[in-house]
């Protein structure tokens, strides 16, 4: 069976001019795996301020929803040790999307549902552009955000 | 179901994902016996699912000109099997060895193959959670979680 690695790899991030042919051109332009790993890096943040601003506006939910927040938070430390960051500078940490938490328990779990589906079809969209290891690792995570749905329906069938 | 020439790489993947498919399909033989109501109920279902599974990944190796892995007479259980707890704790573990079995399609290069991986790591990580009452960060990946 292939290796299943989330350590191998790692991709660089051109975010500073580097050494290369000419100096003066500029940093080269990101290839198209290290500007999908970014996307897979917000989309997580994203995720991870939704469950922080969900909790805080429902406490009621913080048991169930703590064990998932977690998971997003290993998926971003894996994503995110698939970077090699240059001295000085990083990945950014903005939170890209910040949608309004709804007035219902109920509404809030039903967005977060549709926020983990939708971050698992964007994993899945990710696998074509992606070195095998760099695959695996977004086909895991989105099986995560998968079974997150599974669970946000149990707890909201309760 | 996905046609394409493959190499020796992607072969051996789909064998060992067969391979994971055969040990789910002894195990839950194991685990149904010792289960009853509604988790034999569901342990039927899922012990169905992993035939068609077996049946479709026997389909695409004998398209691609290979024969199949075929289903060891038995199975070494990762740990004693005597009651209902520990028969749902094996469904659990059959679970994540065929989440893990399909990752293994998703390092391959040819892209019917990763997408085709990709989607079926997804009904076993569901069904491990239902065993198991909780989620794992990285389904597949026992040296990540």
């Amino acid at each position: 069976m292939l290796a299943a690695s989330t350590t191998t790899l790692p991709l660089f991030l051109a975010l500073s001019a580097c050494a290369g042919p000419n100096p003066l051109a500029g940093p080269p332009p990101l290839s198209a795996d290290v500007r999908a790993l970014l996307r897979a890096v917000a989309a997580e943040q994203n995720l991870i301020s939704l469950y922080n601003r969900t909790m805080a506006a429902y406490s009621a939910l913080v048991p169930d929803l703590t064990p998932l927040l977690a998971e997003h938070r290993a998926h971003l430390a894996q994503l995110r040790a698939r970077i090699i960051e240059p001295p000085g500078k990083s990945v950014p940490g903005k939170v890209t999307s910040k949608p309004a938490i709804p007035g219902t328990p109920a509404a809030a779990l039903a967005q977060l549902r549709t926020a983990e589906q939708a971050a698992s079809i964007a994993q899945l969209r990710r696998l074509a552009a992606a070195s095998p290891s760099l695959a695996q690792l977004y086909a895991s995570i989105a099986a995560s955000e998968a079974t997150h749905v599974t669970m946000l329906d149990v707890r909201s069938s309760r | 179901m996905p046609t394409m020439p493959a190499t020796a790489g992607e072969l051996q993947a789909l064998q060992a994902a067969l391979a994971a498919e055969h040990a789910a399909v002894y195990g839950y033989g194991v685990a149904g016996a010792l289960l009853s109501g509604a988790d034999q109920a569901r342990a039927l279902t899922d012990w169905q699912a992993h035939q068609e599974a077996r049946d479709t990944l026997q389909a695409m190796i004998i398209k691609l000109g290979a024969t199949p892995v075929a289903a060891s007479a038995a199975y070494e259980l990762p740990f004693p099997v005597r009651d209902a707890g520990s028969a749902r704790r094996l469904a659990a573990a059959l679970e994540d060895g065929v989440t893990q079995g399909y990752l293994g399609l998703v390092a391959v290069t040819n892209q019917t193959l990763r997408t085709f991986g990709a989607l079926a790591m997804l009904p076993p990580a569901k069904r491990a959670v239902a065993w198991r009452g909780s989620t794992v960060a990285f389904p597949g990946m026992p040296s990540a979680r």
